[in-house]
């Protein structure tokens, strides 16, 4: 019996030219897992939420979705609310309470259950999730992967059949994202959860996904196993590719024939039994060093703490960054990397060291420093908007807005609400805004956080344009494989302090845990191949010199 | 903050102390009882703040001193006269009136002090979910926005500021313009993420049935028993007040009921929460010494 049947459904939205869902005929079984990916913009998040009625938005609809054998318009609110759960994007904005218990027992209190009845349930789902010693704590304090992990919970709590998650981990940092994901492979296996899930990270999921459905402007363009939706992809030169885990876009792209590579353990295996264990050609010529004399950034020993009793957070941090390059930064979490970026640019006064940026120490600058010099794109980009159209923030700051645009790739998104964009749009914006004052050094936040691959490769292109402009970027970021592509520096964050300064390829390729996908395949077989290019230069160089 | 042991109790249990000593704090004009209530809200609320508890207390003590000052000014009826200021009279019984009117608004504000950290506002809803859910839920809705807007509203000017807007030294013009900029995105974040949070109450069946309130606490044996202690201070006390022992008038003479025993009984009932606090902080010390 079919659990989910979903026949011919098409919607649009009201005054929209194009249906956003054409023609979705889906059946879904008890207890699969169904990865949804597509680029942004192909129906994805509209297509979840046809899956619960509360949540349907509103425009023209035909054909029809069943839950086990009942249209869902039938299903009472009350049975779709405990058997259907739903996880959103942003994690700070789906608690209504203020404390962790009250949190995981909101939705029981819904459905009218009594006091025991909750007082079990609640135990029980703390004790699953590991969150009991949070239990008492205020729902403000968490941090952003903690409370992704709540509101799982408390959907958890009410017993659902369907777990539906639209992109729950573009918000957190890599080890919160795998524990997220981890937990909903864990729920999937022992309890029998369906689940279908959308994501950026599709090399984390894929391994567990049972189908992959692909959509493409709002049609299903494959719907497969993973491995047979890689090829397909592949076979139709799919953009979407570019979006699949590293291991398989090395196999494909090296020409390999045979089984493809999922994981990075089948890539690694794949790779040893295709050439020798030591190759003829082992590593790439390094690229020409980037050689610049002038400085753009010294930062000398700095020391600071939020308050008079709490912890130092930054512990003698140094670091000297040459003018013209892209430098990142990497580091664990609360290793203290936003702050260093606050205390460059005075947000946060470092009580010891200093800070000289081109030359000269930030506090001779009095306030002349965000003018023409030094500007930071902080985090969340949604802080940088103030006004009604994106046109009209960025005039806020200047009026010459024309070329910023255009480098930014924004021509397009004046007249829009800054907050109706997409996460890659309003990232782009907010940078636009950024460079109107004309900073000569720039500092980014986690710049393709919540970024699909594609604004990904858009950002990564502006970035590229910039220091062809001569402007010296320093990023703080989680994103390994970003850092491995495009920097020029990476250095490692660790206990307040900048630890060490090499180019992405000694950097990577001298860690073992991290570093990126690529470079985990290859690093038995190659010194230092960091990305999936990389990889695929190596292995045919190798495989021309067998022939 | 510092671990209490009156907050470990029930809701209502510290709900009607709080009401209690409050309203006794603002009904009694008695000197005597004046000093009494100062003193025993002071003491608990150096227990509960620690250090930080006296720097506010210096600014409440300055306040009760300028509203004692003040008051002459306004109230010009008493018959020792100390000397006229422009032209009119500034008496000693109206000084000594403000003395007495500053303590009664220092009182509230140090209870309020040890109430707002008593009584965090789930326990509040927690109290009279059962009667109103609906509202209560409004209101733990409420109370949890106002620190989120705070916290954003700090956000926004941290990322201003790195764009060259914003800063300390402009000048105020600026700044209003400044201010306005950050409120406008303020509300306009708040409306975008009042969707998500609909939609997540939605989404969790909130208006599918009719909602039950979760209670997490549990009235114990200690609750009964402080209850009981409380109830009967607090009739005594009442006895008292209704007998006259806590009357004082400032003007036009001053004049005040001879202090009897009902004021120990009263410094009794204030001195509970104080009571529990430093028996679970001496419980500590010894469970500690014997391991």
């Amino acid at each position: 019996m079919p659990h989910i049947h979903i026949q011919d459904l098409s919607f649009s939205y009201p005054n929209a030219e194009a249906p956003v869902l054409q023609n979705i005929s889906l059946t879904i079984h008890q207890g699969e897992y169904i990865a949804l990916c597509g680029q942004s913009g192909s129906g994805k998040t509209t297509l979840l939420r046809h899956l619960k009625s509360v949540l349907t938005p509103h425009g023209v609809r035909t054909g029809s979705i069943h839950l086990d054998d009942t249209p869902l318009e039938n299903v009472p609110a009350i049975t779709q609310a405990s058997k259907i759960g739903y996880v959103m994007q942003n994690p700070q904005e789906q608690p209504v309470t203020a404390k962790v218990w009250h949190e995981l027992s909101f939705g029981l209190e819904n459905i009218g259950c009594d006091t025991a009845t909750i007082r079990t349930r609640v135990a029980e789902m703390a004790c699953y999730f590991g969150i009991a010693d949070w239990f008492h704590k205020d729902v403000s304090t968490l941090s952003g992967g903690q409370m992704q992990l709540l509101n799982l919970a408390s959907i958890m709590a009410m017993q659902p059949d369907i777990l539906i998650l639209d992109e729950p981990t573009s918000q957190l940092d890599p080890l919160a994202a795998s524990d997220f994901l981890n937990t909903v492979r864990k729920i999937n296996l022992e309890l029998g959860t369906t689940v279908i899930i959308t994501e950026h990270r599709l090399e984390d999921i894929l391994p567990s996904a049972d189908r992959v459905l692909v959509l493409d402007q709002g049609r299903i363009s494959a719907l497969d196993t993973p491995k047979a939706v890689g090829a397909l992809l592949w076979e139709k030169n799919s953009p979407m590719f570019s979006a699949m885990p590293t291991p398989m876009q090395v196999f494909y792209r090296a020409g390999a024939t045979g089984q493809c590579p999922l994981t990075v353990r089948e890539g690694r295996s794949w790779l040893g039994s295709s050439i020798p264990k030591t190759p003829p050609v082992s590593y790439l010529p390094a690229p020409k060093p980037f050689d610049s004399a002038a400085t753009a950034l010294e930062v000398k020993d700095i020391w600071f703490r939020y308050s008079r009793d709490s912890q130092d957070i930054l512990r003698g941090a140094s670091l000297s960054v040459p003018a013209g390059c892209i430098h990142a930064i990497v580091g664990g979490n609360g290793a203290g990397k936003s702050t260093f970026l606050k205390a460059i640019c005075g947000s946060c006064k470092p009580y010891r060291g200093k800070v000289a940026v081109f030359g000269t120490n930030t506090k001779a600058y009095k306030g002349n420093l965000f003018q023409n010099c030094l500007a930071m794109l902080p985090q969340d980009p949604r802080s940088l908007f103030v006004k009604d159209t994106v046109l009209e923030d960025l005039q806020e700051v200047s009026k010459d807005t024309a070329q910023v645009c255009e480098t930014c790739q924004i021509t397009h998104l004046l007249d829009r609400h800054p907050y109706d964009l997409s996460g890659g749009e309003q990232q782009r914006a907010a940078l636009a805004k950024v460079l109107l004052t004309k900073p000569r050094l720039l500092l980014l936040d986690e710049p393709t956080k919540g970024m699909d691959c594609f604004f990904k490769q858009t950002f990564a292109e502006v970035l590229c344009k910039l220091k062809q402009q001569g402007v010296t970027i320093l990023m703080v970021s989680h994103d390994v494989e970003f850092c491995a592509k495009y920097a020029d520096f990476v250095s490692m964050f660790f206990d307040g302090q900048v630890l060490t300064t090499h180019t992405p390829a000694s950097f990577f390729g001298g860690n073992s845990f991290y570093t990126t996908a690529a470079n985990r395949m290859s690093r038995a077989f190659f010194q230092n191949a960091v990305t999936a290019d990389d990889v695929v230069a190596l292995y045919q160089k190798n495989r021309e010199a067998a022939q | 903050m510092h671990s209490d042991g009156f907050s470990k109790y029930h809701p209502l249990t510290n709900f009607l102390f709080f009401l209690g000593a409050i309203l006794f704090g603002v009904l009694f004009q008695h000197p005597a009882y004046l000093l009494a209530g100062m003193l025993c809200a002071g003491i608990y609320y150096v227990l509960l703040q620690g250090r930080k508890a006296l720097k506010a207390i210096a600014g409440m003590l300055l306040l009760l001193l300028i509203v004692a000052l003040i008051n002459p000014i306004f109230n010009t009826q008493g018959s020792h006269i100390l000397f006229r200021l422009f032209g009119r009279p500034y008496t000693l019984e109206a000084l000594v009136y403000g003395f007495a009117v500053g303590s009664i608004l220092v009182i509230t504000l140090l209870w309020f002090g040890c109430y707002n950290q008593i009584m965090t506002e789930d326990k509040f809803t927690v109290l009279f979910g059962n009667l109103a859910p609906s509202l209560s839920l409004l209101l733990v809705m409420v109370f949890r926005l106002i620190p989120n807007l705070l916290s954003r509203a700090r956000q926004i000017n941290d990322a201003r500021r790195a764009i060259g807007k914003g800063g300390d030294d402009l000048p105020l013009k600026e700044k209003i313009t400044q201010g306005m900029a950050v409120l406008t995105a303020l509300t306009g974040w708040a409306l975008e993420g009042s969707i998500v949070t609909a939609d997540s109450m939605r989404s969790r069946g909130y208006g599918a049935a009719k909602r039950t309130c979760f209670q997490i606490y549990q009235m114990g044996f200690g609750d009964y028993l402080v209850i009981l202690a409380a109830v009967l201070a607090a009739i005594v006390t009442i006895i008292g007040a209704v007998t006259g022992a806590t009357d004082a008038t400032y003007t036009p003479l001053l004049w005040s009921a001879p202090v009897s025993f009902f004021l120990p009984v009263y410094c009794i009932y204030l001195l509970i929460p104080t009571f529990i606090h430093v028996k679970e902080v001496l419980q500590c010390r010894i469970f500690i010494s014997r391991i």
